[in-house]
């Protein structure tokens, strides 16, 4: 128990404040691939900072649903900290790390969003939360069958037990199920080619024109659970990819070297969606489904490698 | 003791139903209350009767009544039936709160006194078919069941779609009983025994015709699609309260028969689970494709219910399967996946059906796009409508969730399962789970984001006043339940003996506070904290209108678009031109509807074939003495030539 407690507050604490750099991280890289130098670094904390101490502006169309929303959203986030670490594995609760209410819980945080979307009356925030939740749910078959997948080859439904028993050399398998991955986590995290992060366009904005009448320290919370989620969704990914580094031992050295290891591993994974983002345009909302069947596809070949075997 | 309970418990219905129906010329408003009080304490004794058959796990016998011998009329209550009336009565009592208030928005002395005591043989005579122990008995209050839902549907008579709704729902109702009763039947050929009790039907031949007729009379009454025509008809027309009743507690009553049949009297195959799951699938993801293209709210939580049931199906169905390859642990998450999301749809849909009633009558419209911005008008109603529909789009910690989470669990260990084509079909239904509960959430935002949010569509929405307090009431005791059952699930199935790896949801919840507490806290005190209040931008515009808004259709437009072949959208092109050109317009019309599948190619052509069949079978009846008396003599004729071609 006391255990899990120290893990709960060093792998809280180390992903929120890790998280905002690489939402930096990524713009830096793909300022560059644009010929530009980008901002600093950390430029996503003074981001925050300074918003945080701006005033809210409310629309006078808005209800408590707007005004809970950001709180709820970070609770949420916070809360699914726990289900992923990243500085070492404690013994658990029952069903702590459970996938379903992991992703679940991730669903919660966007269906307030969404509806804050809806609040102010405006003419931007429903189409966004039109979108976002078309998207979301054409995608939720396609994260489901991934962690399926994951479930069929690692025989466990549990992403701490996943995480301790990953391995390359007996199941080459992952790889497969790793597609899937990284598609639900650029649709969750609103990326290229889904949705593009940096438009405030009405033709292209989905996530954006969802949170376009938040302010001041209310707009902060929102961008630091989306850094906080897009840091999740990696930490999955590159815990299930390259296991390594990853410990069940609880000491000074093993939790310092487990913290590098991801950071490091995490920046490396930033870089590519950097990468990946510069390299290829929006998809239209419409063409979507067909960059979800591949995600598909690819859990469906796991889990007939898996159960034809 | 518990007996005396049970009893009168019945004894308070009945008492309560008499009331009401025998002065219905002259009493008023109090007996009325006095009447759905005395429902309330029935519901109260018959749940705590229930309670204890629970916590003993004992079975109780009531009481059994031999009117002709052989046909016994016998009551007991065990552990599924206890579930289930608890259930009923907790869904009655907050209903009955309800319709304290909203019995008297009804027009006529008569007709509210109808409606009360209506509903009250309603409610009994679901609680009699769950502690029936004979088939005898089950068929009775079945039948009873069913004809006062009718009388109830039909409360709203002089409109006509309501006739038009009555109808259809009493001849898919009748249809269900006429094939328990061939199930009924064959079983009773097979056993020779009219209990409803544990049977050796290996190997029996008509196992198929007695699983299939049970399979269909259950799933017509649960409205399991394809014959699910009746549930937005008749659900949209009747009275909220009774929509709630019926939705939340009626479709239940036929998940228990089924469960019933399977768990203590058939001893199913493999390919009964395959259809049921099959079915519960089809079922679970049309019914929420369907009601994304819905802007009548209680159409729209009328094809939910359909949504639900496939849940409910696709949960038996793994029981079924998992069973019958030997996994006990697996079908007890099934199972147990099943009866929990039958316990919670029950008690959110009735929420919802409920909120929704007390927004229909405070703005007098079901359609969704002639409302918006309730939530300042009405803040109980939106938050007790925001908590269920929580609960239905599966979020955490309420308890649409665990169910869903305990059925994605045993779908998601199925690789223990020997046979490989077995293992894809259920991952082929775990995909249509995913997506059905995605597409729920996505309903949901729509359906409380337009009806509550932003700006009044309407003058109705305008002027929409919140509702009595009975009304808040009874839906706030359901509301209650919802999180109470998410919240606490782990520490119920802790007392049932059985966690089944379930997560503890108690810890999430408190979390979830706790940090949202400390947020807040810390966002008020350690930043500025300003805050002001201005007009939403309205693209330059100097006044927000409400029609800058989006609109139900329009929040759902990518999704139906994206699932346009499923909705078969007929679009009419019909242009004229004066030129060969094709340049002046002459006249021309132009229309999409969508179309009524099921209506159109099942639906159409059975009755069309069923009115062919009564209109040759109608000559026979010619009112011609000599004729009829040719038919005695052939009927009697036949009769001898019959009887003795088996003698011979």
């Amino acid at each position: 128990m006391m255990s899990f407690i120290l893990y709960g507050v060093l792998n809280t604490l180390f992903i929120v404040l890790i998280s905002p750099l690489f939402m930096s991280l990524i713009k830096k890289v793909k300022a560059y691939s644009q010929g530009r130098r980008g901002p600093p670094l950390l430029q996503s904390y003074y981001t925050l900072l300074k918003l945080l101490k701006k005033e809210r502006v409310y629309s006078e169309t808005s209800s408590s649903i707007t005004r809970v929303t950001p709180y709820l959203s970070i609770a949420v986030m916070l809360i699914a900290c726990l289900f992923v670490p990243v500085v070492f594995i404690p013994e658990h609760p029952v069903g702590m790390g459970n996938v379903i209410l992991f992703l679940y819980l991730l669903a919660l945080a966007k269906f307030f969003t969404a509806l804050s979307g809806l609040d102010a009356g405006s003419t931007f925030g429903g189409m966004g939360s039109s979108r976002e939740m078309s998207i979301s749910a054409i995608v939720e078959p396609i994260t489901i069958m991934a962690f399926a997948a994951l479930a069929f080859t690692l025989g466990t439904t549990n992403l701490f037990d996943m995480f301790e028993v990953t391995s390359f050399a007996t199941d080459p398998v992952l790889i497969l199920a790793i597609v899937p991955l990284i598609i639900a986590l650029i649709t969750e995290t609103s990326r290229i080619p889904v949705d593009n992060p940096e438009t405030h366009l009405e033709l292209t904005m989905v996530h954006e024109a969802m949170i376009l009448e938040y302010s001041g320290s209310d707009l902060a919370l929102i961008e630091l659970s989306h850094a906080i989620k897009q840091t999740l969704l990696v930490a999955v990914v590159v815990n299930l990819l390259v296991p390594w580094g990853l410990s069940a031992e609880v000491s000074l050295i093993a939790i310092a070297v487990s913290m590098l290891l991801f950071f490091m591993k995490a920046a490396i994974f930033s870089v590519c969606i950097g990468i990946f983002e510069s390299s290829i345009a929006k998809m239209r909302l419409f063409n979507l489904p067909n960059f979800f069947a591949i995600g598909f596809l690819f859990s469906i070949l796991t889990i007939m490698l898996k159960v034809f075997k | 003791m518990l007996s005396i309970l049970f009893c009168s418990g019945i004894l308070l219905f009945l008492a309560g139903i008499t009331i009401t129906l025998a002065f219905a010329g002259i009493s008023g408003r109090k007996t009325r209350a006095v009447s759905l009080i005395l429902i309330i304490a029935g519901s109260v004794f018959l749940s705590i009767t229930s309670l204890s058959v629970l916590l003993s796990g004992a079975k109780l016998d009531v009481l059994s009544y031999t009117y002709v011998p052989g046909f016994d009329i016998s009551f007991s209550i065990d552990w599924l039936s206890a579930i289930f009336m608890l259930l009923v009565a907790a869904v009655s009592i907050s209903v009955a709160i309800y319709s304290i208030s909203y019995v008297e928005l009804e027009k006529g002395n008569k007709r509210k006194n109808l409606l009360v005591g209506l509903m009250g043989i309603f409610i009994l005579s679901m609680m009699m078919v769950l502690a029936s122990s004979t088939i005898f008995s089950f068929l009775f209050f079945w039948e009873l069941m069913s004809l006062s839902s009718f009388l109830l549907v039909m409360f709203e008579h002089e409109r006509k779609e309501t006739r038009k709704a009555g109808i259809f729902y009493l001849v898919m109702t009748q249809m269900s009983t006429v094939f328990l009763l061939i199930g009924f039947l064959s079983l009773y050929a097979a056993t020779g025994s009219l209990e409803i009790a544990p049977t050796q039907l290996a190997g029996v031949q008509s196992f198929v015709l007695i699983f299939s007729s049970l399979f269909l009379g259950f799933g017509i009454k649960a409205g399991l699609i394809p014959f699910h025509k009746w549930l937005p008809y008749a659900h949209s027309m009747s009275p909220s309260n009774i929509s709630a009743l019926m939705s939340g507690v009626m479709l239940k009553i036929a998940i228990y028969g089924l469960i019933r049949f399977l768990l203590f009297v058939l001893s199913p195959e493999l390919w009964c689970g395959v259809l049921i799951l099959v079915m519960g699938s089809i079922s679970a993801l049309l019914g929420v494709i369907y009601a994304l293209k819905e802007h009548d709210i209680k159409r729209l939580l009328a094809y939910h219910s359909i949504e639900n049931i496939g849940i409910i199906f696709i949960g038996i169905g793994l029981y079924v399967i998992f069973t019958v390859y030997n996994l006990p642990a697996l079908a007890a998450i099934g199972l147990a996946g099943a009866l929990f999301h039958t316990v919670n749809h029950a008690l959110f849909k009735s929420l919802l059906f409920l909120t929704a009633g007390s927004v229909v009558h405070a703005t007098h419209t079901r359609n969704m796009e002639e409302l918006g911005g309730l939530i300042k008008k009405m803040p109980q109603t939106a938050m007790l409508f925001l908590i269920g529909a929580i609960a239905i789009s599966a979020l955490p910690p309420l308890n649409g969730f665990v169910s869903e989470l305990m059925i994605f669990q045993a779908f998601l260990q199925s690789y223990v399962i020997p046979d490989p084509l077995v293992v894809v079909l259920l991952i082929t239904s775990m995909s249509a789970l995913a997506l059905t509960s995605a597409l729920a959430a996505a309903c949901f935002v729509k359906a409380f984001g337009i009806t509550f949010l932003g700006l009044p569509r309407s003058e109705h929405a305008k002027n929409a006043v919140e509702v009595a307090r009975p009304m808040i009431i009874g839906p706030a005791i359901l509301a209650g339940l919802c999180i109470a059952l998410g919240v606490f699930s782990y520490q119920i199935l802790l007392v049932s003996g059985n966690t089944l790896g379930m997560p503890d949801m108690l810890p999430i919840g408190v979390m979830l506070m706790v940090i949202y507490a400390v947020a807040w806290a810390a966002i008020r005190y350690a930043t500025p904290g300003v805050s002001r209040t201005a007009m939403t931008w309205g693209c330059g515009q100097p006044v927000l209108d409400s029609k800058m808004q989006y609109t139900a259709s329009g929040f759902s437009q990518p999704i139906t678009r994206m699932f346009n072949p499923i909705y078969r959208t007929k679009s009419v092109r019909d242009v004229q031109f004066f030129d060969k050109f094709n340049t002046l317009l002459k006249h021309g019309h132009g229309e999409i509807t969508t179309m009524k599948f099921f209506e159109e190619k099942l639906y159409a052509p059975v009755a069309a074939a069923a009115d062919q069949i009564a209109i040759r079978v109608a000559r026979l009846q010619n009112g011609s003495l000599d004729a009829y008396i040719s038919y005695a003599f052939i009927a009697v004729l036949a009769i001898l030539l019959f009887l003795g071609g088996i003698s011979l």
